[in-house]
């Protein structure tokens, strides 16, 4: 990193080769539950554990000097820690962490810490934190923004390094941590220093000192400036200075009514919003195109929000809805052969099975009216015995350490479940930048027309013939000569024809 | 991105029919739209993107048709009229005549007597029939159009004998129809990744991007967690290193030395195995912020971006080259108006500053924030930069930050490097003496040889040392194999983002991490002897076998997703998804992260602990859900 960096780097854009005590983890536990854990030392025993602070899961517990200072990705196994028979009984939820300010009441009277002993079953993996695992893990304040629409959102306003991005409002924040990556190249220096940023805004306070609390736990302060703001009313300006945006993501019930403050030009009469006499000034920055993404779940907010955005001079508006979908890999085994648990129904794999399973059961019935229909001694007792899946599962728990259960039946996918059908709908659009008439003289003047000398891109006929007798001199005459004639014995032909 | 239209840069230009024309705008030429008329191209240079233009009558004297912005409110007239017409007249529409006012387009039909009405939904009108105009008087109308051809558009409505007959919504269609064939109207966008992944998805060859949509891209980029890597940190700065840095035997020893032992990769490095023709790697760059230049200030820039060029090329290298020194760009940059001819005059008397030589084999390349290209041929082909100014084949290249950090190496270098002579070959070395006597061109040689052997040894042993934060592949070959030599140059908790058209690939490879075989590996008895008793460092390397292509261990959570964008049609009253769009291969994200397993045997722990031992047990329980997380047992 670069020398006299003065921020910590935060553990979403560069987490280092090792976890860190006082930063932010994700202690995976399976795909779908992940749990973010901030890690900390402790030098005594905490909340009644011996081993300090302990995480605990389903699958065991884990004291967090087990997870302290090991390589990211690290399957780390769990650990005996006594949690029956702590001093304080106070039902913890799962995962929970406690609190710096019991740690520190726990710390004066805690003697040494005691060594976490590995527990015989049960394991973690614990992974860096990135807003995809954010996203998966955050605690919900409101609707959140999921990858495939964040990703895809800030594909389309072209966040990029450097981009200077509006967000209103923050909500639970996963596509503030998102946007802030596709934004950063850097923490500023300084104040001055121009970087790409995110100015995110939120109307709701308790939300907005959530998210502050966030945003510095996770090393994210110079890069997200938040404001605790009803944009509606009070517009984009952060300390009465324009954020200079290039990107806008709106998750708001009424973007229209924040609209017209992302303007390039101040408000004309009929919608007063300026405070006083303070001249207008636009938050975007006025050098480049404006991207907008509005979010809204429904279509009568979009309707409007349309409407505002061509009265409001955007191009390119175009709304789209994304429809994501997670598939499942199975592997599908059915068939007869298939050894199984007991009770478990085997249905034949094909045809041929079915008969051949049909034909011996018509087999032991015929043998068994045989034995017991006409009178006669029994012949075939141990036919009687078999049940249906008798001999074929027996075939392949013979072979037990031969049959690959993992590799068995036909590779199959699935959706999942239950399906997300709808997050919301997308609108986008694009604000140029103002182009005055002495930009455009001055533009003309340093470009000055009249000289062209080439013709470039799609040329019509008559272009084309010029360039190619340009090219070719008298050779064309002939060419064009030979297609005349082509012509003439085909338009002939047709003559004939008809 | 640049604010505004670079000269000699890639822009598209959206014309009426919905088509995109992506062209280089090469200064001092004209730029035809074919049907839609032609313009200079000087008229777009330094001006800003997105705007709408409208070619203009020619003005008499001028041989050039000149452009006018047109304003949103043009652009939206006909909603607008519609909205307003919508808002005062919102009764019942069963049967009943519809005025001029509140329909469509009937400012542009007669903005005078607002005569003509429209009927709705009586007869079903056969839009072809009814136009008066031959196909004589509409073909001479095009010669002499005035107005951008709104004119032609007028009469074909006003001429159309059915019109009165139409209904509003068929009425705006009909106009609609004619607008995109007649109006003479363009816009100019930047050619950035999403706009170049749409033209080539839609209107070119959808197949050299693999059918890769902008919801895929933004999938992979993200869950390969792509981002900005860090400010650059070379090696050996040119400070720290000798300025005069001659051919010194110390030093000489001592850097060949310093090449060839063990790199220390640093974080913010990314893997990217690319069939797209450089599309993934585009868009990769684009996220990392190393795909776009520099902007210079455009008041400036006709002045100073000769005189950079060139003494670019005259720094670069002073002997042989084996390549003209010119750029692509460069020769096409006419001179021909006053404004860059003195420019160019500028520029010839300008002298180039010296610039004391690095060392040949000082490591250009930052050590973070890279794109590291793992290729099956000779050479990557990553045609598409060249959109962005980046050619790959330029050994001597204009400034551009892809330059030092884009690193590309072959799969041979990356597995057996030692039969690759660019990496095995040590260099030649001479005394300074020596190469004084040397002829020029065959001490250009000298250098860009030990120049050659510097980059491969960095590239492959770096890229050897592994650590990258991140992996993005968009292959045509079997993502099992690059897998398996991929896996390893990971580091712990890394993302992982595998893109494909199709499924199937993408089934077969997550099913290489799923439950059942997973269990199978930690299981001792069903385990693969030849990994008994291996160190978990040993078993990354795995080489895979019929039952375990790959060692399940590595990854973690894979999962497979796809995304689809519904576009819709947002009109007052005529709101709803579009009714057609692209078909073809649908593109499939599979996502993970890269695991460090324990050492030895690691048990799971969940409720039903009896069974769990058993593989054939838990077949069974889950003979139905092999990847997914069943609920008792610990499966990850």
């Amino acid at each position: 990193m670069a020398a006299d960096t003065i921020h910590k780097v935060s553990p979403f854009l560069d987490p280092g080769p090792h976890t860190k005590s006082g930063t932010l983890a994700i202690v995976a536990l399976s795909r779908d539950n992940l749990i973010p854990v901030y890690l900390q030392d402790s030098k005594g025993a905490h909340d009644g554990y011996a081993e300090g602070v302990v995480v605990n899961t389903r699958y065991g517990s884990f004291p967090h000097s087990t997870l302290i200072n090991v390589p990211w990705g690290s399957q780390v196994r769990a650990s005996n820690v006594d949690t029956g028979s702590r001093g304080r009984k106070r039902k913890r939820p799962e995962g929970e962490v406690g609190d710096a300010e019991e740690d520190a009441k726990d710390d004066a009277a805690a003697n040494a810490i005691k060594q976490a002993a590995t527990a015989s079953s049960g394991f973690v993996h614990i992974l860096p934190p990135t807003p995809e695992l954010w996203t998966a893990s955050l605690p919900h304040r409101t609707q959140v923004v999921y990858t495939p629409d964040y990703s895809y959102v800030l594909h389309r306003i072209r966040a990029r390094p450097g981009t200077r991005i509006i967000e209103a409002g923050s909500g639970s924040g996963s596509f503030t941590h998102a946007s802030a990556r596709a934004v950063y190249n850097g923490y500023p220096k300084d104040d001055g220093e121009r970087k790409g940023k995110v100015f995110s805004f939120e109307y709701h306070e308790t939300r907005f000192e959530k998210m502050k609390n966030e945003i510095s736990g996770h090393g994210l302060d110079g890069l997200v400036r938040l404001t605790h703001r009803d944009v509606y009313k009070d517009g984009f300006l952060v300390d009465g200075e324009s954020p200079e945006a290039e990107s806008i993501f709106l998750d708001l019930p009424a973007p229209w009514q924040a609209l017209p403050h992302l303007s390039r030009r101040g408000p004309d009469t009929e919608e007063p919003i300026a405070g006083g006499e303070k001249p207008w000034v636009s938050p975007l920055n006025p050098k480049k195109s404006a991207y907008i993404c509005t979010f809204s779940p429904c279509i009568e907010q979009v309707t409007k929000t349309v409407s505002a955005m061509r009265r409001l001079g955007w191009v390119n508006i175009e709304m789209v809805e994304i429809a994501n979908r997670k598939l499942q890999v199975f592997r599908d085994r059915i068939g007869l052969h298939i050894p199984t648990e007991r009770g478990a129904n085997l249905t034949p794999a094909n045809v041929a099975e079915a008969v051949a399973r049909l034909a011996e059961i018509e087999e032991r019935f015929r043998d068994h009216n045989k034995t017991s229909g006409s009178g006669e001694n029994s012949s075939t007792p141990t036919a009687m015995d078999v049940d249906t899946n008798g001999d074929v599962p027996a075939e392949g728990s013979n072979g037990s350490s031969t049959y690959k259960i993992w590799k068995e039946g036909r590779l199959i996918t699935k959706g999942e479940p239950e399906v997300k059908t709808h997050t919301s709908y997308l609108v986008f659009a694009v604000l140029p930048r103002e182009w005055t008439a002495e930009e455009e003289a001055a533009a003309f003047a340093r470009w000055p027309c009249g000289g062209e000398e080439k013709v470039i891109g799609s040329r019509d006929k008559q272009a084309r013939r010029i360039e190619k007798q340009r090219i070719h001199g008298g050779k064309d005459k002939d060419a064009k000569k030979k297609a005349k004639t082509v012509g003439k014995v085909e338009s002939n032909d047709e003559q004939a024809l008809s | 991105m640049y604010s505004v239209v670079q000269p000699n840069g890639w822009v598209a230009l959206k014309l009426p029919s919905d088509t995109t024309k992506v062209l280089q705008v090469v200064p001092n030429t004209t730029i035809s739209l074919g049907k839609y008329g032609a313009f200079p191209s000087n008229l777009i240079i330094h001006r800003p993107y997105h705007l709408t233009y409208e070619l203009e009558d020619k003005r008499e004297g001028e041989s050039f048709c000149r452009l006018r912005v047109v304003p949103s409110s043009e652009l939206y007239a006909d909603v607008f009229a519609e909205e307003s017409g919508m808002c005062s007249a919102p009764a019942d529409d069963s049967d009943r005549i519809i005025s001029a006012t509140d329909g469509v387009e009937y400012s542009l039909v007669d903005p005078e007597s607002g005569k003509v009405v429209a009927r709705s939904n009586r007869e079903i009108i056969d839009d072809n029939a009814r136009q008066t105009l031959t196909m004589e008087e509409i073909e001479e109308l095009k010669r002499d159009g005035t107005g951008a051809g709104k004119d032609i558009i007028a009469k074909l409505l006003l001429s159309h004998t059915a019109l009165d007959q139409k209904t509003s919504f068929s009425l705006a269609k009909y106009k609609l129809l004619k607008t995109k064939k007649y109006i003479r109207r363009f816009q100019v966008l930047p050619l950035d990744v999403p706009l170049l992944g749409k033209w080539m998805l839609e209107e070119k060859d959808s197949a050299r991007v693999l059918d890769m949509r902008d919801e895929m891209i933004g999938l992979v980029g993200c869950w390969a967690n792509v981002h900005f890597g860090g400010e650059d940190v070379l090696l050996d700065g040119p400070s720290s290193s000798d300025p005069e840095a001659t051919n010194d035997d110390i030093t000489e020893a001592e850097r060949l030395r310093r090449l060839k032992e063990e790199a220390k990769p640093m974080n913010g490095r990314w893997l990217v195995i690319d069939d797209t023709s450089g599309f993934l790697v585009a868009a990769m760059a684009e996220r990392m912020g190393i795909l776009y230049q520099d902007e210079k200030d455009p008041s400036e820039q006709t002045a100073t971006e000769n005189h950079i060029e060139k003494e670019e090329s005259d720094g670069a290298d002073d002997q042989a080259i084996e390549v003209p020194a010119i750029t692509p760009l460069e020769t096409k940059v006419d001179n021909g108006a006053e404004a860059t001819t003195a420019a160019a005059a500028e520029s010839t008397h300008q002298h180039t500053p010296y610039r004391p030589r690095s060392h040949d084999f000082q490591i250009p390349f930052s050590q973070t924030n890279t794109i590291t290209v793992l290729h099956a041929a000779n050479q990557p082909n990553l045609s598409f930069l060249n959109y962005y100014g980046f050619d790959i084949q330029n050994p001597n290249h204009p400034p551009h930050p892809l330059l030092n950090h884009l690193l590309t190496l072959t799969w041979l270098q990356l597995l057996n490097p030692e039969t690759d002579a660019a990496y095995s070959t040590n260099p030649p070395s001479v005394s300074s003496a020596q190469l004084g006597a040397m002829k020029p061109n065959r001490r250009g040689t000298y250098h860009r040889k030990r120049r050659r052997f510097a980059r491969t040894r960095h590239i492959v042993d770096s890229a050897r040392a592994g650590n990258f934060s991140g992996l993005a592949v968009a292959s045509t070959m079997d993502n099992i194999s690059i897998l398996q030599h991929a896996l390893p140059l990971l580091a712990g908790g890394a993302q992982i983002a595998i893109y494909s058209p199709t499924l199937e690939p993408l089934a077969e490879l997550a099913d290489c991490f799923s439950v059942a075989r997973r269990s199978a590996w930690m299981n001792p008895e069903t385990a693969p002897a030849e990994t008994v008793g291996k160190t978990a460092a040993e078993l990354e390397r795995w080489e895979g076998n019929d039952d375990f292509p790959l060692n399940p261990t590595l990854v973690l959570g894979a999962s497979i997703q796809t995304s689809r964008a519904r576009k819709w049609q947002v009109l007052p009253g005529r709101t709803h998804p579009t009714m057609t769009d692209r078909g073809g291969a649908e593109g499939y994200v599979l996502t993970g992260w890269r695991a460090r397993p324990a050492e030895g045997r690691v048990e799971a722990r969940g409720k039903h602990t009896g069974k769990r031992r058993k593989v054939d047990d838990k077949g069974a329980s889950e003979s139905a859900a092999a990847t997914p997380v069943s609920d008792g047992v610990q499966v990850l």
